[in-house]
């Protein structure tokens, strides 16, 4: 019984990781379309720098602001430039300009922390486990699970319930409008990119304990995250956290259940559920033309 | 829709025309080769090839490799049996398809005489073939099973272990030393994954011991707390593992994370502990581990190595900085033996494996069948060292292990 | 040069292309010849994606899969059956043709973003299978000591043969891939990118529209894919894994979308970077990205786009 309960832990520890990664990717593809293949850069970003912090003995709770903060200024120096002048285009153009940036500070990254696995010292109050039924379960996973829901609620509440927010999701809905109210959109949708960078960042820095950082841990999370937003469906956060839920707990069962199958079997569920459901497991209500 | 010109003319065959004049004149091998460096009056300079991965997962142990090569070559003053050394590194990203074309650029438009290197056993086994073909001596230092036996090659030698070395000394050991019984095994569902596991299982029942149950896990694996939860559930006497790499970091911080580290014995094939590549990103995760390994920091035979290694500011050396000396070391025995001429291979060979070679390895003779190196298989011991860090110190040696090779 | 009369043109263009590039063919060195060989199988196989991707726009992150199976189909027929050019061929677009239908039929209502990772599930699905089924395919280390490609007394495996068997597949896919877009169907295809939902109120099945592009491209995918284990005599898993498709939907954009054969363009350049670069520098990928980014933001068209534009003839 214990053993199940721990299981569906791992699970649910694994999926607030994938909505972490997810979370940035979602914002700036929901709300902007705009596809950032540079998000794992911006993630392994926030990893080392975690890692560096952590390393150099300074307050340890400290270490995920700085990695918000080094990943929003990363974000802000590339949506002036080259970001800024392709909202507009096609998907594809937007793949290959932000696939080249991330090849780019990939190998920026190898330069400058070095190509070995670099892991951080976790805290002491982040170290240790709980017992649940007498099988231990690291606390760790638990704050990653309290940091995810934590996350998740607050990007939620500040884009659905506040003045901020509204500007926002209109900005993204009619640009045109909203610049006759005074409002500039452009500073407007530089603030969404500043913002997805930065919660990559926060998620490399929160996820570090788990993953360490390397170089090619950053196109490895892009694909997970990826993965998890359009599995859940765009548009909603509801559909990532769906996304993240699905995802992660059919990668953690099937390698529970069917170990020498998992990835496959994996990859089979979340091909039909797609399939099933074309647009993602929460899909905005369309209206057909 | 077709382009016209100004005449009226097809614009496409003029296009073809110079586009094919371009790469006519870009691909003669008289441009597209680099010029030769004069060497010494009357020395030919000794051109070395070596591939290894620069990029991809295995970056940090390819530098590590041409790490070792290039201080062998500095110690030995860029000259090799009175030639002066030219030194090419190629990076295969760890794709045997890279690896082959890197391959064949070295030997046909470098013109390289020796090729060397390789960490990643799918490139190593790519390039038999090619190597085989194309006649070139190369010291191969990928460590699959097949590379001794069925992909064994008369211009292959071999300076490093086989995953089947590894495997069975750590039953050995296990068996002798630690339990009889209640062994699981965990390892990353890959081909070096199975042969580690299989070899040691293999061994392990012959000697008369019990395997619990054999966990898997996919190679490139996030999250192994699934994994960790099930061992953690069986309570065995000691588990046996192998992964690499980031995977190896990801297992034995997550293996202390979930209480398992110092409480269950663990037992591994080296490179699961590897001194540079694993080890200083653990912390006191390993502590107490026990790995099976041709390399060791503390082995005597490898001391002059990592003074020198030191010198350059590095911390204790790994697998593959010392495998890059120990190739540098091989590679000068065989020219140093065959007097600077490898044009007659055979008999170079012959000459190379009439005696061992020693090096950073130890004493090392090969075995003619397929060139495999005979090696010392230290059993190290994961220990806190003065300064605080993480060692693999010695505590005990197989010597002389030999691959069962080709008949098996 | 004497005016040619319109059918006649993409015909001769092919052909003085094969007889330029069999001029350096001749000179040239073993090396250089496979490494010919390489660019044009991989041009081939993003020239069939080009057919997805530029005409249909279906950007598949699984391409590789058709590739690659129908890299592991030849090499497994040839390994059982002997290095027969017919049959490696045959085994290949097989394969390809079959993959693709695959493909085809599972993204029935998907589009965009979805049809991305939705192919690239399928295709890791493919990739698990190859790196997992050991026995037939030999598993993360992949299927060496490939017979040498022949047919009849003549033998193909050289660096030569290699790269004029390359060649003549480059020629007759691209032909055919161009005549597959001037048939009607062809044309329906870039009717359901442009206006899906009109085609569709017009009567057109656009599933099927996009399984019979899938299927077109997956049998020319096929065949070139038959042909790439001979060129290193190895096979494995890396040839179907989704970094090949990003790098074959790289190629693409770097040699310009919609053209057919820019792709080859884009398979030169990009093969030729990383194998000259990494020789001289270890940041060789930033370079590369550079070049992506730079291509992105100066030649949107890319290579075939700009050279276009260079050369006199459009107004």
């Amino acid at each position: 019984m214990g053993l199940v309960l721990v299981q569906f832990l791992n699970a649910l520890s694994f999926s607030a990781l994938l909505l972490l990664t997810g979370l940035g990717l979602s914002v700036v593809l929901s709300l902007m379309n705009f596809l950032n293949l540079a998000h794992g850069s911006f993630y392994l970003l926030g990893s080392y720098v975690a890692v560096l912090w952590l390393g150099a003995g300074l307050p340890w709770w400290m270490a995920f602001p700085a990695a918000f903060l080094a990943a929003a200024l990363a974000g802000a120096l590339l949506e002036r430039f080259p970001f800024r002048g392709f909202y507009g285009r096609p998907h594809l153009m937007q793949v290959l300009l932000t696939y080249g940036l991330s090849v780019i500070l990939a190998d920026l990254m190898r330069w400058g922390f070095g190509a070995a696995i670099l892991s951080p010292e976790l805290p002491e109050a982040l170290s240790g486990v709980v017992f649940v039924l007498d099988m231990p379960f690291p606390v760790y996973r638990l704050f990653l699970v309290a940091a995810g829901t934590l996350l998740a609620g607050l990007l939620w509440w500040g884009l659905d319930r506040t003045l901020w927010g509204a500007v926002i999701r209109a900005a993204v809905a009619d640009r045109g409008i909203v610049e006759t109210l005074g409002i500039d959109t452009g500073r407007v949708l530089a603030a969404v990119l500043v913002l997805s960078a930065g919660l990559g960042g926060l998620s490399g820095a929160l996820g570090a304990g788990m993953l360490a950082a390397y170089p090619g841990l950053d196109e490895e999370v892009l694909i997970l995250a990826l993965v998890t937003v359009v599995v859940g469906g765009l548009g909603t956060f509801r559909g990532t956290v769906a996304g993240a839920l699905a995802v992660g707990f059919a990668l953690t069962f099937s390698r529970v259940w069917l170990p020498e199958l998992a990835n496959g079997a994996a990859f089979a569920a979340m091909a039909l559920l797609l399939m099933l459901r074309p647009d993602g497991i929460v899909a905005p209500r369309q209206r057909q033309v | 829709m077709q382009d016209r010109d100004r005449a009226g003319h097809a614009a496409a065959p003029r296009r073809a025309l110079l586009g094919g004049l371009a790469a006519a004149a870009l691909s003669h091998p008289a441009l597209a080769r680099p010029t030769l460096a004069q060497g010494a009056a009357g020395a030919r300079p000794l051109r070395i090839g070596m591939i290894t991965s620069l990029s991809g997962p295995f970056t940090a142990l390819g530098e590590s490799m041409r790490a070792g090569m290039n201080l062998f070559l500095a110690g030995s003053g860029r000259a090799v049996a009175g030639r002066p050394v030219e030194f090419l590194v190629e990076d295969d990203a760890a794709r045997p398809e890279e690896g082959v074309r890197r391959a064949r650029k070295l030997v046909g438009q470098d013109r390289v005489d020796v090729l060397c290197g390789v960490i990643s056993s799918g490139v190593a086994l790519a390039l038999r073939d090619v190597v085989t073909e194309a006649r070139v001596p190369t010291f191969l230092l990928g460590s699959a099973n097949d590379l001794a036996r069925k992909a064994a090659s008369p211009y292959i030698v071999r300076p490093t272990k086989t995953n089947w070395m590894l495997g069975t000394t750590a039953a050995r050991w296990t068996f002798e030393r630690i339990s009889k019984g209640r062994v699981l095994t965990a390892g990353s569902d890959y081909a070096a994954g199975r042969e580690f596991v299989g070899d040691f299982a293999a061994t392990y029942r012959e000697l008369g011991g019990r395997i619990d149950r054999q966990l898997w896990t996919p190679l490139g694996s996030t999250d192994f707390g699934p994994l960790l939860t099930a061992i953690a559930a069986e309570r065995p006497e000691v588990v046996y593992a192998f992964f690499a790499g980031s995977d190896a970091v990801r297992f034995l911080r997550q293996w202390k994370e979930y209480r398992l580290a110092g409480r269950v014995p663990l037992v591994g094939p080296g490179a699961l502990f590897d001194q540079e590549d694993v080890l200083p990103a653990v912390g006191d995760a390993a502590l107490g581990a026990v790995g099976a390994f041709h390399q060791s920091p503390t082995a005597p035979a490898a001391a002059a190595f990592g003074r020198a290694y030191a010198a350059t500011g590095k911390p204790l050396p790994g697998e593959f900085s010392t495998t890059g000396y120990v190739c540098g070391q091989v590679i000068g025995a065989a020219l140093e033996r065959a007097e600077g001429d490898l044009s007659d291979w055979e008999r170079a060979r012959a000459v190379l494996f009439d005696r061992p070679v020693d090096t950073a390895f130890g004493r090392m003779p090969f075995d003619p069948r397929n060139g495999q190196a005979i090696l010392d298989i230290h059993v190290n011991e994961v220990r806190r060292g003065a300064d605080g860090k993480m060692v693999n110190t010695v505590l005990h040696t197989y010597e002389a292990v030999r691959d069962p090779g080709p008949a098996a | 040069m004497p005016s040619l009369p319109p059918r006649a043109r993409a015909p001769a263009a092919a052909a003085l292309a094969a007889a330029a590039l069999a001029v350096p063919a001749l000179l040239a060195g073993e090396f250089e010849l496979r490494f010919l060989a390489e660019i044009l199988l991989l041009g081939t196989a993003a020239m069939s994606l080009d057919l997805l991707v530029g005409f249909g726009g279906l950007a598949s992150l699984g391409h590789a899969a058709i590739f690659g199976a129908a890299a592991y189909a030849a090499a497994i027929a040839s390994l059982a059956w002997g290095g027969n050019l017919v049959l490696v061929l045959a085994a290949g677009i097989l394969a390809g043709t079959a993959m693709a239908g695959v493909m085809g039929a599972v993204i029935r209502r998907t589009s965009h973003l979805f049809l991305l990772i939705l192919t690239l599930l399928v295709g890791q699905i493919a990739w698990e299978v190859a790196f997992h089924w050991r026995d037939v395919t030999g598993g993360a280390d992949g299927l060496r000591g490939l017979p040498p490609l022949g047919l009849g007394p003549w033998h193909l495996g050289g660096a030569g043969g290699l790269a004029l068997l390359a060649g003549a597949l480059a020629l007759v896919a691209t032909l055919l891939a161009r005549s597959f877009v001037a048939a009607p169907v062809g044309r329906a295809l870039v009717g359901a990118r442009e206006q899906p939902l009109r085609m569709a109120a017009l009567g057109y099945d656009i599933p099927r529209i996009r399984l019979l592009a899938f299927l077109a491209s997956g049998a020319i995918a096929g065949a070139a894919g038959a042909l790439y284990p001979f060129v290193n005599l190895y096979v494995g898993p890396g040839s179907v894994h989704w970094t090949l498709s990003a790098t074959l939907m790289i190629m693409l954009v770097i040699g310009g979308t919609g053209t057919l054969w820019g792709a080859y363009l884009g398979s030169a350049a990009y093969l030729a970077l990383q194998t000259y670069l990494s020789a001289h520098t270890d940041r060789w990928p930033l370079l590369v990205g550079l070049v992506f980014v730079l291509t992105v933001l100066l030649m949107p068209g890319g290579l075939a786009g700009a050279l276009r534009r260079l050369l006199p003839g459009r107004p």
